[in-house]
């Protein structure tokens, strides 16, 4: 285990959570672009396509398109859903997808979590506090 | 949040349950978002005219609740309009569609009671992605407003100067009122990127317009931008640029100094200071993007869609120009709103369109119907968004998609080939 980060945010939704971080360098786009069956994106031309989004901590950096981004909370009646989300900038559609998927999301942040939080690291979610205690996997040089 | 009395008095129940509950959610959602306050809806609401009043299941208003509410002759606050039922179904031209459930007469009467309570409320049934345009009933400057139609977002805030998030519901239609923050603040507003074309070629044709919005989109995500060298854009590129904002990105808010409401001249959309960023669109990014939504490999097409967001009147009759007299030899949907299309029957474009063996239809299209399509897998469209999303929606099935210009598509109905290329 590498060094530990802390950084701050405003929950959207509260409630703590924990797991591994799944880092989206691209916006995610709900609609028929996420299959909540199965727990995943499948834009095509994504890096994550079809890259499993289950118990994770998923971290990115908006959202793009149609208001079906909300179906990303629809992944909970599957237990697929993701354990927390961190979001850079956030807009209306997250703020209802947040209360449907009854999960911690995070925004607003003193600094960027797409900028500390690489795929892999283990991340602790306090959304109450509006705090994330980001653990690094390892040592190696922050992201840039 | 900050209540006001009349607000708190809502809340505890003053003006009955439905109220009551309407209110709950306002509170929540605006909490959540970090509103200051509520603010009064003095311009128009939309919502998907059909099932899921709002998405949020705590707060979800239920089919006998608002049963009950048109019932008791109640009725929506403020003018409400209806974007395309979801799940999608085809509200005109059903009959022919060859798909199931849609052709099914029992079906389409089915979902047609369904939306009569909230009809008795007051929601006037455009049931289109662009209910703005068969509306007649526009929100004006400064007036504020919550839409739900990601396509349509920029045609209130941008377009017409009025102001609104991404949240139309319910709840809002019934209590005039929605959380005031972002788009509905001055300051939330202004241009901070200012994006120019720079391209050799001008912005031309529709659907250099729907590129230079995904390729812009691409880049602005979330921001505001002021838009130079774009030309004097029409009223369909405007609702196809807007689409592609939209999908490859999210641009809810943008100037074009000189041309929208907001901006009179490039310091008006800066509110009078610096861009942050300065970014350009180059032909070579709509290049990009056109070969990135043409990624298909099989030039026999087996289905055209045309639509997306639903064509006007005008683009009707160039499609049934383009037609007239001739034969398809793919199928090809041509999708508009139940108000356009009775314009359409009117002015004969209709018989038109469907003596070729086309079909015109309203109130859908194929991303919304789902996989409620003939089992085809190559298609031809017209629009960044329904490309796009179409393998998503047709997931598992390996789908292709061709893009180009209305002029591509309907030559690939024809002849059954695409033979569309960059240009």
């Amino acid at each position: 285990m590498g060094k530990t980060i802390v950084i701050h945010g405003r929950a959207i939704y509260g409630g703590h959570a924990e797991g591994e971080a799944l880092v989206s360098e691209m916006p995610l786009m709900g609609w028929g672009n996420v299959k909540p069956n199965e727990g995943c994106t499948v834009e095509r031309n994504h890096p994550l396509y079809k890259v499993c989004f289950k118990d994770k901590i998923l971290v990115f950096p908006y959202m793009r398109g149609s208001g079906g981004f909300v179906i990303y909370a629809d992944s909970k009646k599957f237990g697929m859903n993701p354990a927390a989300m961190l979001v850079t900038e956030s807009i209306s559609v997250i703020v209802t997808m947040a209360m449907r998927l009854k999960q911690p999301v995070l925004t607003d942040f003193d600094i960027d979590p797409m900028t500390v939080i690489e795929t892999g690291d283990y991340v602790e979610v306090n959304g109450d506090e509006g705090c994330v205690i980001v653990h690094k996997k390892s040592d190696g040089e922050e992201k840039e | 949040m900050k209540l006001t009395d009349e607000e708190k008095r809502i809340l505890d129940g003053e003006q009955g349950y439905l109220a009551s509950k309407c209110m709950k959610f306002l509170v929540a959602y605006g909490e959540a978002a970090d509103a200051e306050c509520l603010v009064d809806i003095d311009g128009t609401v939309d919502l998907h005219g059909s099932r899921n009043p709002y998405w949020t299941d705590d707060f979800r208003i239920t089919d006998d609740e608002i049963f009950e509410a048109a019932r008791r002759g109640e009725k929506f606050k403020v003018p409400t309009f209806a974007n395309k039922p979801t799940p999608g179904f085809i509200v005109d031209g059903y009959e022919h569609c060859c798909t199931w459930p849609d052709h099914d007469p029992d079906y389409h009467k089915k979902r047609m009671d369904y939306m009569k309570p909230l009809i008795q409320m007051g929601m006037v049934p455009t049931l289109s992605c662009n209910y703005y345009l068969t509306s007649t009933y526009w929100p004006t400057a400064g007036t504020h407003c919550s839409w739900g139609e990601s396509s349509a977002i920029p045609w209130c805030n941008a377009n017409l100067g009025a102001r609104t998030n991404f949240d139309g519901g319910f709840q809002m239609a019934y209590l005039g009122k929605v959380p005031c923050y972002d788009l509905h603040l001055d300051e939330k507003r202004k241009a901070t990127v200012l994006c120019t074309y720079v391209g050799e070629k001008p912005l031309a044709t529709d659907m250099d317009y729907d590129l230079f919005g995904w390729a812009a989109g691409e880049k602005l995500g979330n921001k505001v931008p002021a838009f130079l060298n774009i030309g004097k854009p029409t009223l369909s590129q405007f609702v196809k640029m807007n689409s592609s904002l939209n999908t490859g990105g999210q641009v809810r808010m943008y100037h074009v100094p000189g041309v929208t409401p907001e901006a009179a001249t490039l310091e008006d959309a800066f509110h009078g200071e610096k861009p942050q960023e300065e970014i350009e669109i180059t032909r070579e990014d709509l290049e990009k993007t056109y070969h990135m939504l043409n990624y298909a490999t099989d030039k026999h097409i087996d289905m055209v869609f045309l639509g997306c967001p639903h064509y006007n009147i005008v683009e009707i009759q160039k499609a049934a120009r383009l037609l007239e007299g001739r034969r398809c030899m793919a199928e090809l949907w041509v999708m508009t709103s139940p108000g356009v299309y009775d314009m359409a029957v009117k002015m004969g474009l209709r018989d038109t369109i469907e003596q070729t063996g086309a079909k015109l239809m309203s109130g859908t299209c194929m991303d919304e119907l789902r996989g409620q399509l003939p089992p085809y897998t190559v298609f031809a469209m017209d629009a960044s968004k329904q490309n796009y999303y179409s393998t998503g929606h047709l997931y598992p099935r390996k789908t292709q998609c061709w893009y180009g210009t209305m002029e591509d598509c309907i030559d690939a109905a024809l002849t059954g080939y695409w033979h569309g290329e960059w240009r």
